[in-house]
């Protein structure tokens, strides 16, 4: 595995893998602490090599337990600590694993051995020989599987290979500088985007400087710290981007040494490209495009002040290396200029397909008869124009908010096990460019509960926290006597969503 | 100005005006996230032509209606 090499090869060096606040982590340190959890997985478990399970933010030894599951031939599921207890508790009862990480302090009920970090304290800190590259993950093997939102109201797998991290490395490393630098590590593990510094990032011998939550949601100290940075590289969702731009003082005197923004996850919106050109003369501008399931991103253009001035969406643009594009409508090839088409992604970065569950997995990956390559239909509408790919929406429910992939009827089906909620309706509230601002929910309750609007949303709201995580929450909560049908009889969500238009 | 700044947050949360008293901790009662929080102070920038800047305000100057009010006038001068 290619970031395995790597880390072996930039450990005989003094290069830092990671600053998390006051704390620093060599790359010999992280091969050494990896080395460590490795031999300690294998002489444990033996052959038996089920999946680690990961919880919690961005402690530093996640690092390194995440390198040794890879090492000891484990895949690794990340599940962050803003997931509530009933959801991780669904990811593990599916994927079974023989031992937790858990960073988080929570009391998760299992059979699994769970490590709190004072148990691998000594166990991280214990000396092991490197570990034989006989028992890495190998190229067919999944080296982490991550659970994203699936529309029956439980989380769904996806694994992704050792093999899918390769091609997706070798695929993105052309765009990165050639030499060192420091990649932003903000985002979450559980996201796949976050593979553009563990993956990306390490292979190239970058330092990841880490952003947690906590620092995320204060800005006074976020700007504070990346002022110390030294950052090089963004890697971030065009959200968490806005988030900062929103602030004056978010320009190249903040971050001398930035040269790049890598965008992922959600669309780039001129407004955004605008500023950012305006505020960091010194550093281009990378737009992305790409599913989990096909191993963060599969597209890259670099946004130059001609696209900007363009009146059309910002491209997500070509496919990068060993990566092949299709669009399909009707079952047939789409080669016309701006013919829109379902998004189909052919090549070494597409996974296996969904964990435990053959039906999804036939739905929506195959396997191309004429050339052999492993495929997946994206549901993502798109089309071409002189060579760049443009994003036009989605054919489903699904969508992004702040960079969370969401399906509506997740959250529908998760607000409907509270306890006075009968049927919940939820829908996306978009501004002017299209991009979703928030959730509103329309709730039928079970019976009159004699609250105002405001106290009625706040205890709901309280109540959904016990199996959504905070970004899956409806901002907005309305009780509604009854849903406005269409006229196939199903909820209007168009007609839900209408009347909350001209509202923040 | 209480008035307004009320208007502003029964908006973005959803609720009647009355029921937006000056203590309300909108954080802590999960009315407001970070996402959130970024629409409240653009919002507010607009509402009252004064310049406000996330990354120097601390969450306590906007966690409630009475504390929002306390750095608009502080601003307004």
């Amino acid at each position: 595995m290619l970031v395995l090499e790597q880390l072996k090869f930039f450990a005989k060096t003094d290069r830092i893998a990671l600053v998390n606040r006051e704390e620093t982590l060599s790359y010999r340190e992280l091969d050494a602490r990896s080395n460590a959890f490795a031999a300690w997985l294998l002489n444990t478990f033996g052959a038996d090599r089920s999946p680690v399970v990961i919880c919690g933010d961005k402690e530093t030894d996640l690092l390194c337990c995440l390198f040794g599951a890879l090492k000891s031939g484990r895949a690794y599921v990340p599940i962050d600590s803003v997931v509530p207890e009933g959801r991780a508790g669904q990811i593990i009862g599916d994927v079974k694993p023989r031992v937790v990480v858990d960073f988080t302090g929570r009391m998760l009920d299992c059979d699994a051995v769970v490590l709190s970090p004072a148990d691998l304290a000594p166990l991280l800190g214990g000396s092991a020989a490197p570990i034989s590259r006989q028992y890495w993950v190998g190229d067919a093997g999944p080296a982490y599987i991550l659970f994203t939102s699936g529309s029956t109201g439980r989380p769904k797998g996806v694994p992704i290979t050792a093999g899918n991290l390769d091609a997706f490395c070798r695929g993105l490393l052309p765009y990165y500088p050639a030499d060192g630098g420091v990649v932003l590590h903000q985002v979450s593990y559980s996201f796949d985007v976050s593979g553009c510094a563990v993956y990306a990032g390490i292979s190239r011998g970058l330092t990841l400087f880490t952003v947690d939550h906590a620092m995320t949601g204060n800005l006074q100290e976020l700007f504070a710290a990346l002022g110390e940075s030294g950052l090089t590289l963004w890697v971030s969702t065009p959200s968490f981007g806005e988030l900062c731009a929103q602030s004056r003082g978010f320009s190249q005197e903040l971050l001398p040494r930035l040269r790049q923004f890598l965008f992922c996850g959600e669309v780039l919106t001129h407004t955004l490209c605008d500023t950012l050109a305006e505020r960091f003369p010194a550093a281009r501008i990378l737009n992305t495009y790409g599913p989990t399931e096909a191993t963060v991103l599969v597209t890259a253009a670099e946004i130059t002040e001609e696209m900007r001035r363009d009146s059309r969406t910002i491209p997500i643009g070509r496919a990068i290396d060993g990566v092949t594009l299709q669009l399909e409508r009707d079952g047939a090839e789409v080669t016309g200029e701006e013919q829109p088409g379902e998004m189909l992604i052919l090549g070494p970065t597409v996974g296996p397909g969904y964990f435990g569950r053959p039906d999804l997995t036939e739905k929506s990956f195959f396997t191309d008869p004429a050339t052999g390559l492993r495929g997946y239909r994206t549901g993502d509408l798109c089309y071409q124009r002189n060579g760049l790919y443009y994003y036009c929406g989605r054919a489903d429910n699904q969508l992004k908010l702040n960079g969370y992939r969401i399906e509506l009827e997740d959250v529908e089906e998760n607000l409907q096990k509270l306890p006075n909620i009968r049927r919940a309706a939820v829908v996306p509230v978009r501004d002017g460019d299209g991009k979703v601002q928030y959730l509103a929910a329309f709730l039928l309750l079970r019976e009159e509960d004699g609250l105002t609007p405001l106290k009625r949303a706040i205890a709901l709201k309280k109540q959904a926290a016990a199996y959504l995580p905070a970004y899956m929450i409806p901002r907005k909560m309305t009780a509604v006597k009854s849903f406005p049908l269409n006229v196939n009889g199903k909820i209007d969500r168009k007609a839900l969503a209408a009347s909350l238009e001209g509202t923040p | 100005m209480e008035q307004k700044i009320a208007e502003v947050i029964a908006n973005l949360c959803g609720a009647g005006l009355e029921e937006i008293e000056p203590e309300l901790a909108l954080f802590e009662e999960g009315l407001l996230d970070s996402f959130a929080a970024i629409q409240l102070v653009m919002e507010l920038e607009e509402a009252f032509g004064v310049s406000l800047d996330m990354a120097s305000l601390p969450r306590e100057s906007i966690a409630t209606p009475a504390a929002i009010a306390r750095l608009i006038r502080e601003k307004l001068g």
